[in-house]
């Protein structure tokens, strides 16, 4: 009975239907979002015979998401946000086939917001088809009619037909959007990572985080990090200038919230929360103010190491993002804190280095009198290497002071260390009074013993009073030769050679002596000086003498400094550290 | 934005594209041309005169997307003199720049911009990120933060 009537009363439509279903499917093959295809589907249906309503529900579980409905009073389209949790028995998740199922309504639960919109319709019998999405969840479309005769062969039939097409086009949207988002993850993740490189500072490259990712990735970012007084947040961005505020306030101050960073860093495991998981909180439908926009929110551990550095989080408006991106996010997550982590370790390292360097350095030179000292020290590059050269002064038992410089070939730790060898060595012995080419020796014979491969230049030397004046001798280990500058401003190189420390048993000394008046001064420098080389490839060797004699005639304060300021100045390449240690004997009046 | 009396004279339609670069121009045009057929896109590659010239159209757009770096009158500038005239509040600025230092994300929000952007290199993703700009305008000009209520019909 029912069938003959069903074709009977739809025969004549047979080719308005297939021509609309055609148009359909070419439709869904140009779609962004198959919710474009709600409009002509909602309409082809309203149109068959007996039909009061057509509405459609997206559900995620037991979440209705929305409504979308047209009535015969009511033929445009209308769509309600719902966004509420009716339990898992609300809805039957579909595989596979849509089926299409009949209902009275009156059977149906009254409370529900799509079944009271039926209700209104007018709707007595319902026919269902419920389609699974492919990012999760399902639409489920009722059509809704007076009578049971109306559900005929055809109905379900053709409900059916548009059930399918909303599948196959969903399927394809999602396998392009899968792709395109793929490709705009690795694109973000590249950028990302360069952003996150520009900075070197912990709080500058949390902050590019946070902005690179929004609206890229979210409308919404905050980034907590695990600081002494606990979880931290230290950028936060938003979409919006007016609700970078009120994220800031949530981000601080916020308990919930507070509490969902805690658990996801001590699980170690990233958290997309959503509908229901965000009552309580100040995000989602039933929250107020800015956070009720907010669909969906996810948390990433920021861990680098093995250790737990802080969070990452996003908010989100339209919850479908969030779902589809878990591995990006991780991804993300990852790089960012690989970006934090090497932030901080920069800033530690550096501040080892600095007190390090400081260690294997006089903290000041000791007051002689007749003689003002000045030394300098520039480091050479920027890789955080604590370089090897070192100097000091050893006050003598009478008038005069003992000057020591040297270098350690190379950088890093090993260096380091047989500076401060070196230095020490030289020193203890020197105080001790003992002379100058045995301390030398005890040297070679303790970096020998330490069977190191890096070498070491040192001199030393001694300036006793003698007359206004003072007798200058030296002993050079292969270190590049001083320099007298005259008061009168003529400079002279002080000839010493004298074997490498280090690399024999026995070594010699290039050794000799000189007169130094009131006003001349002895300069003494690492090889960093000789061989800073500017752009155009000429060694600052070539204009050292001029540069002594220049800078010499200012203050004997700061003669060191502007010598290796100049020094440091000229060099376009040349890594090397520069020390410089100067002795001027002072114009009595 | 959120002025409580909406400007008659703002159309949510047309977007104005402030921006120098000729390829930049081209990306956007074709970026929203694609995400957002239905969109008018009026370009300029100046920012003297824009304030002025907003004040006087006879349909205002509801978005300025502003380069910040820009020959003459800075983007910056630009901002500051949009920001100078009430009868522009409803008019939505987003900045569009390539830099994500923060001193000049700070600066930007100072001088008033709505929305701060970085602008990417990939074209993908830029597209995405005008995109996510332009929805959230959109829905925000719709009352789409004003939680679940009916809606007018969505595409």
């Amino acid at each position: 009975m029912e069938q003959h009537e069903g074709r009977a009363s739809s025969r004549a439509d047979d080719g308005w239907w297939s021509s609309r279903l055609h148009e359909l499917w070419r439709v869904s093959d140009r779609v962004q979002d198959v919710a474009e295809l709600a409009d002509s589907l909602y309409g082809m249906l309203l149109r068959m015979p007996g039909v009061l309503a057509v509405v459609g529900a997206r559900w995620s579980g037991g979440l209705l998401h929305y409504l979308r409905s047209v009535t015969l009073s009511e033929p445009t389209p209308s769509f309600m946000e719902v966004e509420q949790e009716f339990g898992a028995a609300a809805a039957e998740d579909p595989d596979g086939d849509p089926p299409v199922t009949v209902h009275e309504v009156s059977e149906l639960d009254g409370a529900m917001p799509h079944v009271q919109l039926l209700v209104a319709a007018g709707a007595r019998i319902v026919a269902e088809c419920a389609v699974p999405l492919a990012q999760g969840g399902w639409v489920s479309f009722m059509v809704a009619t007076a009578e049971r005769a109306a559900v005929d062969v055809t109905l379900r039939s053709r409900l059916k037909q548009v059930a399918e097409v909303t599948m196959v086009s969903d399927r394809r949207l999602m396998a392009r959007r899968e792709d395109e988002l793929r490709q705009v993850s690795d694109a973000f993740l590249a950028e990302a990572s360069l952003q996150m490189d520009s900075s070197l500072d912990v709080e500058r490259t949390v902050r590019r985080v946070a902005r690179t990712a929004v609206p890229a990735v979210a409308e919404g970012c905050v980034v907590h990090l695990c600081l002494p007084g606990g979880l931290t947040p230290v950028a936060s961005s938003h979409m919006d200038a007016g609700e970078q505020q009120w994220l800031g306030a949530v981000a601080a101050e916020d308990l919930w919230l507070t509490h969902v960073l805690e658990q996801v860093l001590s699980r170690g495991q990233g958290r997309v929360l959503h509908g229901d998981e965000l009552e309580g909180g100040p995000f989602g439908a039933a929250s107020s103010g800015a956070g009720r926009a907010v669909r969906a929110l996810s948390v990433n551990p920021l861990r680098a190491r093995g250790r737990a550095l802080g969070t990452l989080t996003f908010l989100y408006h339209r919850v479908v993002i969030a779902e589809s991106a878990s591995r990006f996010l991780a991804d993300l997550a990852g790089r960012a804190a690989l970006a934090i982590d090497t932030s901080t370790l920069y800033e530690q390292r550096r501040q080892h280095v600095v007190s390090l360097q400081r260690h294997l350095l006089p903290s000041e030179l000791p007051r002689i009198s007749g003689l003002t000292l000045s030394s300098a020290y520039e480091v050479g590059d920027a890789s955080l290497d604590v370089g090897g050269d070192f100097y000091d002064a050893v006050s003598g038992a009478q008038d005069g002071v003992t000057l020591l410089i040297g270098d350690v070939c190379g950088r890093g730790a090993e260096a380091a260390a047989l500076t401060g060898l070196a230095r020490h060595t030289l020193r203890t012995l020197l105080e001790d009074g003992g002379p100058p080419e045995h301390a030398l020796g005890r040297l070679n014979q303790a970096l020998l013993r330490e069977g190191t491969s890096r070498f070491v230049t040192a001199l030393v030397a001694v300036l006793v009073r003698d007359g206004k004046g003072f007798l200058l001798r030296y002993w050079s280990a292969g270190h590049p030769a001083p320099l007298v500058r005259r008061a009168d401003g003529a400079v002279e190189e002080l000839t010493a050679h004298g074997d490498l420390l280090g690399v024999l048993e026995d070594i010699e000394y290039g050794s000799g002596s000189a007169h130094m008046a009131p006003g001349d001064a002895l300069v003494l420098f690492t090889d960093g000086v000789t061989e800073a080389r500017a752009a155009d490839g000429t060694f600052f060797e070539s204009c050292l003498r001029d540069t002594v004699a220049q800078q010499g005639a200012g203050a004997a304060e700061g003669f060191a400094e502007r010598l290796a300021a100049t020094a440091a100045g000229f060099r376009a390449t040349g890594a090397d550290d520069i020390a410089v240690l100067v002795a001027q004997a002072e114009v009595v009046a | 934005m959120s002025g409580s009396a909406r400007d008659p004279r703002i159309d949510h339609d047309v977007v104005w594209v402030v921006e120098d670069s000729a390829e930049d121009a081209e990306a956007i045009q074709r970026a929203l041309g694609r995400t957002h057929p239905g969109l008018t896109l009026e370009f300029t590659d100046r920012g003297a005169g824009v304030a002025e010239r907003l004040l006087e159209a006879a349909r205002r757009p509801g978005l300025v997307l502003l380069d910040l770096k820009l020959p003459g009158l800075s983007g910056a500038e630009v901002l500051r003199s949009i920001r100078s005239m009430p009868e522009l509040n409803d008019v939505t600025v987003v900045a569009f720049t390539s830099s994500t230092a923060p001193d000049e994300v700070d600066a930007t929000y100072a001088a008033g911009a709505d929305s701060y952007i970085y602008k990417p290199v990939n074209f993908e993703l830029f597209t995405t990120v005008l995109k996510g700009a332009v929805d959230y305008w959109q829905r925000r000009a719709k009352g789409g933060d004003e939680g679940p209520a009916a809606q007018p019909p969505s595409s």
